[in-house]
């Protein structure tokens, strides 16, 4: 059973989007996206890994979520002590994509095994700990930057956003790359907050149908089945 | 630039259509503390910018102002508001010296537009001028441009939302526009956002199209502070353990305002056959239940908001097609209930329609409404219609009517102007049926019984409000929570008041117990009473039309009833006497207005 998970729920995508996106052989197509992933997983060592998964009939788009990612991820200093933030969406590391017609998707780390953003990192690996610049750290599981090492080239967001969700943006200033979702120590504040109960922490194998996906698929996706649809706006 | 004030920026933008120019303002420290935001704070900059009556409302001159509050872009439940203030295109009294005598006009909206604009550095946005070409305006934090937008002429709101912000390249700008009827100037259009919420009421579409704005996008990285934010957290932390989770949160996601076409059809309180009845036997094949059933797919809720009283959804057949919200208590019964409509598809086509001509769609279904009983009673014929047999309950002839209305055409020019003005034209005693107060069409709740709802309809500022509260302390208290930028729907959750309250004190360093949050309001529909005073409204403006004390009701629990007319105007006295104002005149008394320190004003 390990690695070979087929249990997907039919995307649409086509073979040459499977080999585009993931990179990995045509053998592994039937499998569909989480298939590739699965597999990807296996030769990755098979960690147990959890993420944030989304359940897009739930989600309202109200981003809450956001707020609660950046109150806990953006802490504020008062008398030498950090308090949650006041919650300014704009630096959480979960995003809440809306379109119209009304679909939400709220686009956070998938926590891929195969880290296509680590691999692509051009910082050679730190001899003791075997780091690159980005790196997964070992006690959170989470994706995280040395900003003393990291030259700023933004290929790890352009890894993420070609071939996963997009949710790694670069510093406009500085090009280092940020949210990258925390899971908050173990305890992550978005899946506490959902009034609407659309979010849960769970091992990453749950993700099926959308794992991996950019909003503006996943969007499309929804509101085919949603709405009978394909014309949308917001999608660039 | 700081204000020093906590809970606020300090800062209006200002934008001049006709120069070209915006600069940022600073707010008065005092103004902030004394008008708060949102509906208060837009009518002090209304009163300041306009210092003298009878200002054209369709003039340069008048500002358009949008309004976010001290809760907005912070994480509080359900502050999501946004309110538009200007000078009303539509309301006049009775007598005055001013040729172009208005009341003020306010209209509130949810989505996410109020909180972008303090993420963007503002306190709110005020447009005045007029721009030489059909334009649209972008703010991305400081940067503030106007650009030619001849291109999106005419355009319908669904269309023009996905174009735009394609157009715009991110998802993260917040966008408002006008439709086709906006453009023409119909006095009652409205500003849509989202493609489905509306600032409907109240001409705010007409004002935006006269100053040829098609739009406004903003988009923001700040957030203004607060005074104290250990208090502010603990408050926010009560505040979501009172609503998250809750029954209530969850009947208003199970159905929203809908809920009430059935509820208040069986209460004999809702508009049905032009206000002629407070019951419609068929209302629950448009109600609730049946559009949770055959329509929504999904609940949708407004920035940081756990009610989610928003849906939308999908029809088939004849009128199919996607529908972006409702349908919801307003806009199910006024083009529902009031026309007879029963067929859910087709209400829902009417609904989207006048989304997409972004026209409000009560005055609407109340101006068809009207023409509906003048048709069916031959004080007008088919070809005054332009050949549309306008009977009760035609989903087409509404539509066709919808669509005159929007461009102006034929007998839509006339039914632009709306339905005072359609009875003034008609005669033969069509004003005892034309509902209105001021100008300004009535909303879906009826009144034959329901006393207090008629109070709110005859003193609120705007004209006939439903949302202005049906007793004074409820009109305070309004006014102020539409200062604030919270929505009022969590508001009826008992839970909610004290972190509320504690909320606002924590993000202002201003102390509001249920006194001074009520006294802040007194003071704001104090101020939009002057302005309406000195406009030359007086008592005979606060009227409602014969209909109400006239025809009693023939159907429905509420069968027989009807107002009572010195009933009616002894509790008008009395609200005048107690509000501090002359019973004769409406002018506010001296003693109120010091008081509330509007005096020297």
């Amino acid at each position: 059973m390990k690695g070979t998970d087929s249990s997907h729920e039919g995307t649409s995508f086509t073979r040459r989007d499977f080999i585009k996106s993931v990179g990995i052989g045509g053998g592994l197509v039937l499998f569909g996206q989480f298939g590739v992933n699965a597999a990807a997983w296996a030769l990755s060592g098979d960690p147990v890994l959890k993420m944030v998964l989304v359940d897009y009939t739930k989600c309202t788009g109200c981003r809450t979520c956001e707020t609660a990612c950046s109150a806990r991820n953006r802490p504020v200093s008062i008398n030498g002590r950090d308090l949650p933030g006041l919650g300014n969406p704009r630096f959480a590391n979960i995003r809440v994509h809306s379109f119209n017609p009304d679909v939400d998707v709220p686009n956070v780390c998938a926590m891929c095994a195969d880290t296509p953003c680590v691999n692509t990192c051009p910082v050679k690996p730190d001899p003791k700990t075997g780091r690159r610049a980005l790196y997964r750290d070992q006690a959170t599981h989470a994706i995280t930057n040395d900003p003393g090492r990291c030259l700023g080239c933004r290929s790890c967001a352009k890894a993420c956003a070609a071939q996963r969700r997009g949710v790694i943006t670069p510093n406009p200033t500085t090009g280092k790359p940020e949210r990258m979702c925390t899971l908050c120590g173990g305890d992550p504040q978005c899946v506490k907050r959902c009034p609407f109960g659309a979010l849960s922490y769970v091992e990453v194998r749950r993700d099926r149908k959308f794992y991996g996906l950019g909003p503006e698929k996943i969007a499309a996706e929804l509101a085919k089945g949603w709405y009978g649809t394909a014309e949308f706006g917001g999608m660039k | 630039m700081m204000s020093g004030k906590p809970g606020y920026h300090g800062v209006i933008l200002n934008i001049d259509l006709s120069t070209g120019k915006s600069e940022k303002v600073a707010i008065p420290p005092e103004d902030l503390a004394r008008f708060v935001g949102g509906q208060g704070l837009g009518m002090k900059i209304l009163w300041d910018r306009l210092k003298k009556p009878g200002v054209n409302p369709l003039s340069p001159e008048n500002p358009l102002i949008f309004m976010p509050g001290p809760f907005s872009g912070l994480p509080v439940p359900s502050s999501s508001r946004t309110c538009v203030v200007t000078k009303s295109p539509i309301t006049s009294p009775v007598e005055s010296d001013y040729p172009h005598a208005s009341t003020v006009s306010y209209s509130n909206m949810g989505g996410f537009f109020g909180p972008e604009i303090r993420f963007a550095g503002y306190d709110g946005l005020v447009i005045t001028g007029k721009a030489s070409e059909l334009s649209y305006v972008v703010i991305d934090d400081d940067k503030v441009e106007i650009r030619e937008g001849k291109r999106f002429k005419g355009m319908r709101t669904d269309a023009f939302d996905k174009v735009f912000l394609d157009a715009l390249g991110d998802r993260r700008f917040k966008t408002v526009y006008i439709g086709p009827a906006g453009e023409k100037l119909v006095p009652y259009s409205s500003i849509l956002h989202t493609a489905g919420r509306a600032a409907g009421r109240g001409g705010m579409g007409c004002i935006m199209g006269s100053k040829n704005l098609k739009a406004i996008a903003v988009k923001g990285s700040g957030q203004p502070g607060v005074a104290d934010h250990k208090r502010f957290l603990a408050a926010l932390e009560k505040a979501r353990s009172a609503l998250f989770g809750s029954a209530y949160a969850k009947s208003w996601a199970e159905q929203g305002t809908a809920r009430a076409i059935v509820a208040n059809s069986n209460a004999g309180t809702e508009a049905v056959r032009n206000y002629r009845e407070g019951t419609f036997l068929e209302a629950d094949k448009i109600g609730g239940d049946a559009a949770r059933r055959d329509v929504w797919v999904k609940d949708i809720a407004c920035y940081c908001c756990p009610l989610a009283c928003k849906k939308s959804g999908t029809t088939k057949g004849k009128y199919g097609g996607i529908v972006h919200d409702g349908p919801e208590y307003e806009t199910g019964v006024m083009l529902g209930s009031n026309l007879l409509i029963s067929d859910m598809p087709g209400l829902l086509k009417a609904i989207t329609t006048l989304d997409d001509l972004g026209l409000d769609q009560i005055s609407t279904g109340n101006v068809i409404g009207f023409l509906m009983e003048a048709y069916e009673k031959g004080l007008i014929d088919r070809s005054f219609l332009d050949g549309i047999d306008l009977k009760w309950g035609s989903v087409d002839a509404t539509l066709a009517m919808i669509e005159k209305i929007a461009a102006k055409d034929g007998v839509g020019a006339l039914a632009a102007e709306g339905v005072r003005a359609l009875s003034w034209h008609i005669g033969k005693g069509s004003e005892k049926f034309a509902i209105q107060v001021k100008g300004l069409e009535l909303a879906a709740h009826n009144i034959q019984a329901n006393q207090p709802r008629g109070l709110s309809y005859v003193t609120a500022s705007r004209g006939a409000c439903h949302m202005s509260g049906d007793n004074i302390a409820m009109q305070n208290r309004r006014a102020m929570l539409d200062s604030t930028g919270m929505c009022f729907f969590p508001t009826f959750e008992p839970a909610l008041e004290e972190p509320m309250l504690s909320l606002l004190s924590a993000i202002t360093g201003h102390e509001y117990d249920k006194a001074e949050f009520e006294k802040t309001g007194e003071r704001i529909f104090n101020l939009e009473k002057l302005f309406n005073y000195r406009e030359g409204f007086r008592r005979a403006d606060d009227r409602l039309p014969d209909r109400f004390f006239e025809d009693a009701f023939t159907i429905g629990p509420k069968k027989g009833s009807v107002l009572d007319r010195e009933q009616f105007d002894a509790m008008l006295t009395q609200y005048y006497k107690d509000r501090g104002w002359d019973s004769e005149t409406t002018k506010p008394g001296k003693a109120k207005l010091q008081e509330l320190g509007l005096d020297s004003i």
